[in-house]
């Protein structure tokens, strides 16, 4: 069992007997339980937090306000703008104010009510519209102009002149509704300190490494006094990457009152949380010569940001930069504005900023296609932009396997006898994306390396490795073994993994952008080739013996780092490295639905997703990462949506309300791995956890076109708003008729 | 974790001990499945501190039985009636709103008769105290204010139990018992377009008892519900059909519709449309009918014009089924 | 607080808690039985499912109900299996086998119910069909998977067929497209 293999996960047992543990199974003698306190109001300007009642309740240890911990924080260090506590203002509904600590939840529930806090309550801006009208609301100081996060508008080639002289142009405006990540596990974090004041903190992180910077710098402790540790992880896709407020509170309030303390979310603040899907509304342009080739893509891109920064400077280069392949582009332009409002934070949901774009392109681009009587995925293969090859925008692609993935869905959904045959109310759709394998941008500017991984051998033949990686599900871990094992020539079943820990395990920058099995797999690659080197040269006829003729040759224990430097790539302008990876993933999907015409009521039947993900490390790992991603870019176009009320208010922050969909909601999902073998990747892999999801949307929406001739530009794909489409395809036919 | 309140759990072994502990303990709410009501009582949505737990009248009040009509103990589970191979040839109605009940779990769990008082439920009160804090709260708790219907000053929680019109539609009646004796009374009589309290139940009496007149059993009958989500979903509309025919021609009509207010909606002033073929255009007058009795509101989050729009479909759909 | 007398994983255990314990609380918080997992903590996501039968039955492990709005008190007279439980004294169940090789656990999380569900699923019907498996399944949300690998999981654990075996396809190599980068102009608002 090596690479390539379906090997089964490591913790795949205990995950199944109950006996892994993850961040809420942690708990420790004298442990008190902490709760926050959150706004009633989307913006207000506190006036005083007055806690001294709550602290007279029996059973109150500790409470903890924003004066305690004033410094701000963020993910990304140009636009940190959080507090773990508010001080001077509360930015939406849900934003924590105080916290109290007590022997048990109840209490510390019950002694939230007792704290008084005066506000005054300031006008709230509940759209990216809004946000752009009233920059007199000023809804986060951290933005220099306005309202606005950031602002990107770049140009590449003469974009103006391409439509002008195209033969056939689509041009219409989209509307991506906001959804989040739900994540069956809530968040959780628990923090203990020692009598020599060394913290640790267990969280549920995907990101430990940064939440060790931040937590080290707002608490005002060395770095060497902190530690984070990941236990399992339940579920994250994005939503679990920015550092929270939960984890600050929980340290200070151990260091306040020297008892372990913990924080669990509930359902309803994983939802106030949030850092999802960004609502975006784009105003795409596709233009196209005569022979179906993209002459010009034009796009203007508003994106609802919520209260906080977030990743939210790298969504509004995303969404336009992640755009430019698989297809050649002529000429390209976006414009997005990322803007603050008073609701929950968006952040980094799987597929960071591209999975909206590419919902409006992927149709604009059957619209256009059609005009000159394409078939889609006809246009899609003439438009192929090929291997080892620049972008419009200066990203290097590698390897690209999209047009197998094409051929794949073509044939396994038998598109040529069945779409446009299917009879009224059922139709095929199809749709392709790209996306990163790791960004060529570490969060914060440095020169080490993103990734390191150490690997020390025993002389029973015991293979320990030493990793920073989040495995949050995806199987890292799983896959660091199958490395060892490919590499040594060790039973995989015989490596250890410490993972996610910074005091024991080399730095990782976290478990996002698709980067962790590029990067990581090649930092274990080059260290376990290091010690391959050395049991090579020693000899012996079993691993064990090697390890030990090594060991004996060494004079001492036998160990090899790795790591993943960054790369320089990208495009030679101010933003050109947002969205460069050392390879890119690449997806076409074949979605196939049905339609009650006379209700609106549609289902999605089956999706065909073929994924090109370099090399699949091991198969059953990246099919679950394929299937997993187009459930939820199917659950996108479905029914998820986050809704608020004139106030800013989210309804019904919970399960039953925010509906995700359960097995009976879930179409056929067919996954079909292709691999192109990047030049870069650990053996030619390339990512698998996000780019799937991006296909999904456009090619369910493309179906409903070829179902029942309707283009639905906005999501969810309510049946009211398929309904809707329906009757005025009615009344246009009934004009024509006329 | 959230967690309930304190509370005393009262447990009594008969029926006659449940009404008394409801009669000593006012404001005390009856606990049976608890699917409904653990979560209300975590949200903080009732002020009681004393439950009356029926698990030990469960062995009293679990039973299936053909007495004339059917006599369906309150205490019957959900997924037992969905299952119940009695119900599915006389009232397929019942069994089959019953299948589409929440999930698998909750299904086991339920009660019959903690389906029929299920608390009504709105997207602004079934929230935690938090959230509808930061509402303002609601007159059905804590407020003042109707979110749904602007200057209302009756609660308009929506009826979203799927048993009910089902058991509507058959005619059924419900025994209720309280220290002062018992009484049956009809199922149409039972519901009050009132969101605080949408029974006739007083405080210190027991459904114990649904019964369903022998004449429910030759009726064509079918369910429908309008859900979201295949499962774990209450409806966006319910509805439930019961006809007889002669012939080719109806000879009774019965069509009840919930999810709507307070009140699940028995459609009225259809007598007319005795007598007529039971076809297609029958099925079409009908849902024309039902539309016009039926106001779907904002209380429940899906669309409610679209659910307007769809009720004399759904409604055509329904009768066609039953009549098939 | 009372003393609550709980039949868990085929021992009984003696609790002080309060009339509103939920049976969830008493089996993290008591038992540090902490393979059952809160999600909702009002009956929407499954996470915490158990299986039940009433005390004394024997043959199956009954029925799945969800721990987390179930009371404690109200869990006595029960037989309580849960996912700590599932395992027995030859080793991992075979759904649990059939979970951890089929890739049916990501994150896991949702797992420990979902497998209770399966189990109870199989033991009333060891053949089921994919419908059957849906509707059973259809009372615990999962976010990872697609259900798919789930579904696969249950069918091997059922003997109905083996792991999927498909092998990737090869791409061939191809050659660039007169693509280029192009200038680029930023414009400053």
């Amino acid at each position: 069992m090596s690479v390539g293999d379906r090997f089964p996960k490591i913790d795949g047992v205990a995950k199944a007997d109950g006996s892994g543990i993850y961040a809420d199974d942690i708990s420790f003698p004298r442990m008190l339980h902490a709760k926050l306190l959150r706004s009633p109001h989307a913006h207000a300007r506190i006036r005083g937090i007055d806690v001294s009642e709550a602290l007279k309740l029996p059973g109150v240890i500790a409470a903890l306000t924003g004066d305690e911990l004033p410094l701000k924080y963020g993910v990304i260090p140009w636009t940190q703008d959080e507090q773990a506590l508010a001080t001077e203002k509360v930015r939406f509904v849900g934003d924590e104010v105080a916290c109290i600590a007590a022997l048990d939840e109840r209490t510390a529930e019950d002694a939230l009510k007792l704290i008084r806090v005066e506000y005054e309550v300031l006008p709230a801006v509940l759209s990216p519209e809004e946000a752009l009208a009233h920059p007199e609301i000023k809804v986060n100081e951290k933005a220099k102009v306005g309202n606005i996060t950031k602002h990107v508008n770049l140009q590449f080639g003469d974009v103006d002149r391409a439509v002008a002289g195209a033969a056939a142009i689509a041009h219409e405006t989209y509307a991506y509704a906001g959804s989040t990540h739900a994540p069956i596990e809530p968040h959780c974090a628990v923090a203990r300190v020692d009598a020599d004041g060394n913290l640790t903190i267990w969280s549920s992180t995907q990101i430990p490494h940064y939440l060790h910077r931040e937590l080290s710098r707002v608490l005002g402790l060395s770095p060497a006094k902190v530690r984070v540790i990941q236990p399992l992880l339940g579920g994250a896709f994005g939503g679990k990457s920015d550092p929270f407020s939960l984890e600050f509170c929980v340290a200070k309030l151990a260091l306040k009152t020297g008892r372990p303390v913990k924080i669990l979310f509930t359902r309803e603040e994983v939802f106030y949380a949030h850092r999802g899907r960004h609502p975006m509304k784009m105003d795409v342009t596709v233009a196209l010569e005569s022979d179906g080739r993209i002459a010009a893509v034009d796009n203007k891109i508003l994106i609802d940001g919520g209260a906080y920064a977030s990743f939210g400077m790298i969504t509004a280069y995303y969404a336009g930069q992640l755009l430019t392949g698989p297809y050649r582009f002529g000429t390209y332009r976006f414009d997005s504005y990322r803007m603050y409002t008073n609701k929950p934070p968006c952040g980094p949901k799987r597929g960071h900023g591209s999975v909206q774009p590419r919902f409006a392109f992927e149709v604009a681009l059957d619209e256009a296609a059609e005009k000159l009587g394409l078939d889609p995925i006809e246009v899609r293969r003439r438009n192929f932009i090929g291997e080892e090859v620049d972008t419009v925008n200066g990203q290097r692609i590698t390897s690209n396997g999209f047009l197998k993935c094409l051929d794949l869905v073509e044939q396994a959904s038998g598109w040529r006898e069945r779409r446009g045959k299917l009879g009224p109310g059922r139709g095929l759709g199809v749709a392709g994306s790209m996306y990163i394998s790791g960004t060529a941008y570490p969060v914060y500017p440095n020169e080490m390396p993103q990734s390191g991984v150490l690997v020390k051998l025993d002389r029973s033949g015991r293979v320990a490795i030493f990793s920073g990686a989040s495995d949050i599900g995806q199987g890292i871990n799983t896959l660091l073994c199958q490395i060892a094992a490919q590499e040594l020539g060790c039973d995989p079943r015989h490596v250890t993994v410490v993972a996610a820990d910074t005091d024991l395990t080399p730095v990782d920058l976290g478990a996002y952008s698709s980067r962790v099995t590029f990067m990581v797999g090649l930092a274990a690659q080059e260290a376990c080739e290091k010690l391959a080197a050395k049991l090579q040269a020693a000899g012996g006829a079993t691993f064990a013996e090697a390890c030990q003729k090594a060991e004996a040759i060494e004079g001492a224990p036998l160990a090899a780092s790795g790591g993943y430097r960054t790369q320089k790539l990208g495009g030679g302008y101010r933003g050109g490295t947002i969205g460069a990876s050392p390879a890119y993933s690449f997806t076409a999907h074949v979605a196939e639905v049905s339609v009650d015409e006379e209700t609106g009521i549609w289902k999605v039947e089956r999706i065909w997703a073929a994924h090109d993900c370099g090399k699949a490390l091991n198969p059953t790992l990246v099919e679950g990462q394929i299937e997993g991603s187009v459930y939820m870019g199917a659950a996108e176009a479905q029914m998820e949506e986050m809704v608020y009320n004139e106030k800013g208010l989210l309804f019904g922050p919970s399960l039953l309300d925010y509906r995700i969909p359960t097995s009976m909601d879930t179409p056929d999902l067919q996954a079909m791995i292709v691999e192109s073998n990047d030049p870069n990747g650990p053996y030619g892999a390339k990512e698998a956890g996000e780019g799937p999801l991006h296909a999904a949307i456009p090619a369910i929406a493309n179906a409903l076109y070829d179902a029942c001739g309707i283009r639905i530009r906005e999501l969810p794909f309510y049946p009211q708003r398929v309904l809707k489409l329906l009757r005025e395809r009615g009344r246009k036919e009934e004009e024509r008729v006329a | 974790m959230m967690t309930l309140p304190p509370l005393e759990v009262l447990r009594p072994g008969s029926v006659a001990e449940a009404v008394e502990a409801l009669r000593a303990h006012p404001g005390a709410r009856v606990l049976a499945g608890g699917t409904d009501l653990v979560p209300n009582l975590k949200y903080g949505m009732y002020d009681t501190r004393h439950l009356v737990a029926l698990r030990g009248l469960s062995k009293e009040l679990r039973y299936v039985r053909e007495e004339g009509g059917l006599r369906l103990g309150a205490l019957c589970t959900i997924d037992q009636l969905a299952e119940n191979d009695l119900l599915k040839a006389r009232t397929p109605a019942l069994a089959e709103a019953c299948g589409q009940i929440a999930g698998p779990q909750l299904r086991r769990m339920g009660t019959l008769g903690g389906n029929l008082c299920l608390d009504t439920r709105c997207v602004y009160i079934n929230q935690s105290y938090f959230w509808r804090s930061a509402l303002g709260f609601c007159l059905k708790k804590d407020g003042t204010l109707c979110h749904v219907v602007a200057g209302g000053k009756r609660c308009v929680a929506a009826a979203s139990n799927d048993t009910a019109p089902a058991l509507l539609a058959l005619d059924a009646g419900v025994r209720l018992v309280s220290p002062r004796g018992e009484r049956v009374v009809p199922l149409r009589e039972f519901y009050l377009p009132d969101g605080l309290h949408n029974t006739v139940l007083q405080p210190d009496e027991l459904l114990v008892e649904v019964r369903i007149p022998p004449a429910a059993f030759g009726k064509k009958q079918a369910f429908m519900k309008l859900r979201t989500r295949a499962a774990i979903d209450f409806p966006a509309l319910n509805l439930a059909v019961a006809l007889e025919t002669e012939g080719a021609v109806v000879k009774s009509i019965s069509l009840a519709v919930g999810a709507l207010a307070a009140r699940p909606v028995l459609i009225k002033g259809i007598d007319d449309l005795v007598g007529r073929p039971a076809d297609a255009r029958f099925a079409e007058e009908l849902g024309r009918r039902a539309q016009k009795q039926c106001r779907p509101l904002t209380n429940i989050s899906v669309d409610p014009d679209w659910r307007r729009d769809l009720l004399p479909v759904l409604v055509r759909r329904l009768v066609l089924r039953a009549l098939a | 607080m009372q003393l609550l007398h709980l039949f868990v994983n085929g021992e009984e255990h003696a609790v002080a808690a309060p009339g509103q314990r939920t049976l969830l609380e008493a089996l993290r918080y008591d038992l540090m039985l902490t393979g059952s997992k809160q999600g909702c903590d009002k009956g929407d996501c499954g996470a915490c499912t158990v299986l039940v039968r009433p005390r004394g039955d024997s043959g199956f492990r009954g029925e799945p109900i969800l721990a987390c709005i179930t009371l404690a008190a109200d869990a006595q007279d029960l037989e309580i299996t849960t996912i700590e439980g599932l395992a027995g004294p030859l080793g991992l169940d075979p759904i649990q086998r059939a979970f951890a090789d089929c890739g049916a656990l990501q994150c896991g999380f949702c797992q420990p119910g979902m497998m209770l569900s399966a189990r109870a699923l199989l033991d009333k019907c060891d053949k089921p069909t994919l419908p059957q498996i849906q509707e059973a399944l259809s009372g615990n949300l999962c976010r990872c998977t697609g259900y798919t690998k789930i579904y696969e999981a249950v069918e091997v654990a059922a003997g109905l067929r083996t792991p999927s075996s498909r092998a990737p396809v090869q791409s061939e190599r191809a050659a660039a497209s007169d693509s280029k980068a192009q200038t680029v102009t930023e414009i400053v608002p």
